[in-house]
């Protein structure tokens, strides 16, 4: 009888009165994406030595010059970019083979489960010489790996259309990079001339 | 049954030494004040590890007062405590001025910040905290409430 009586006394104690104090969190930055095709920056070394995004204004250029003898022929044409990006900005590690490959790499954090950021890209339906002659872009396409990689690439083989289409998704807090490696389809006769035109990446958050 | 719970009674009885009240006090700390109302946190790693512990971790001051004179002239444990809450992992720790003990906690547990007898009505101290979060369970904002409780001999 005495020991139920201390535990009751023991209990009104603990809950008497007393405040507390509140502190709220939440993220600053709940969403960041960074992307790089071909050349791109990290300030103070990569990201695996604390380094940082930084933005970088380069336009790479993907090209291929063919031959008289070859135009038209069907065979495909190798293309090969003035990119110096062969190293992974992650950790430094050599992912692409230069000329032939042009880097294609990001990151998208989040702290909310909504889904995955996508890649897309955005080209002409032509690419012009200087007196109006045309190259559908569907006759440019990649193929797409990495150094080292085994697995399916986050930015799979495939073709531009002419328009607006997904390259490919990178999970939430990961980082995704593939190498791709264009051609020219050279499947038609056409004018001779310096055809270009220009491809805009885009990725997008959820 | 019955039988039992009496046995178990005398035993609790026993292990109580005579004279001694040792009581949980709920501390009053209404007066203290955090810096900012929110603590932003920043991803402790601008970009992905690819591990699956993506951190985020911010700072925020908090300017204690506690009024101590429920235990005022007693000997006992003064203990920060951080009741489980929220569904988002955290850790914090503290930096002190020196009169409570510098430390860490998790949600569920209690860490003690004061060991010895209480001279003084009113404890002022300030805490430097540094809170860290998985950034994979933080969709929002989360309330961390703490309080103080003492233990007395």
């Amino acid at each position: 009888m005495i020991a139920a009586v201390g535990a009751c006394l023991s209990v009104a104690l603990v809950v008497g009165d007393a405040g507390a104090f509140t502190v709220n969190i939440t993220a600053r930055n709940p969403r960041t994406i960074y992307l790089q095709v071909g050349v791109g920056t990290f300030t103070g070394g990569t990201y695996n030595a604390g380094g940082s995004p930084a933005n970088n204004p380069t336009v790479n250029v993907v090209s291929v010059n063919v031959p008289a003898a070859q135009i038209g022929s069907g065979a495909a044409q190798a293309m090969t970019t003035n990119s110096t990006a062969s190293q992974s900005l992650y950790d430094n590690f050599t992912f692409c083979n230069l000329p032939g490959q042009l880097y294609i790499g990001g990151f998208y954090r989040s702290t909310s489960n909504s889904g995955a950021a996508t890649l897309s890209a955005t080209s002409p339906a032509n690419l012009v010489n200087s007196t109006g002659n045309t190259i559908p872009f569907t006759q440019i396409r990649w193929t797409s790996s990495g150094i080292g990689d085994t697995g399916a690439q986050p930015f799979p083989a495939g073709a531009f259309v002419g328009g607006v289409q997904t390259i490919g998704s990178i999970s939430r807090n990961q980082w995704a990079e593939s190498c791709h490696s264009f051609s020219y389809s050279n499947s038609a006769v056409v004018a001779a001339g310096t055809y270009t035109g220009r491809v805009t990446y885009t990725l997008s958050a959820p | 049954m019955s039988a039992f719970a009496s046995a178990l009674v005398g035993l609790v009885v026993l292990a109580v030494p005579p004279g001694a009240a040792a009581e949980t006090f709920r501390v009053d700390d209404t007066a203290a004040l955090p810096s900012e109302t929110t603590a932003l946190l920043r991803w402790r790693d601008f970009a992905p590890s690819g591990g699956a512990q993506e951190t985020l971790e911010g700072s925020i001051a908090v300017a204690v007062r506690l009024n101590l004179t429920a235990v005022l002239n007693r000997t006992g444990r003064l203990y920060l405590v951080l009741p489980k809450q929220g569904t988002t992992p955290v850790r914090v720790s503290w930096a002190t001025q020196g009169r409570l003990l510098p430390g860490e906690i998790a949600p569920g547990l209690r860490t003690l910040v004061y060991q010895g007898p209480v001279t003084n009505p009113y404890l002022e101290e300030t805490l430097a905290l540094r809170i860290e979060a998985d950034g994979n369970h933080l969709p929002g904002m989360q309330r961390l409430d703490f309080f103080f409780e003492f233990d007395a001999d």
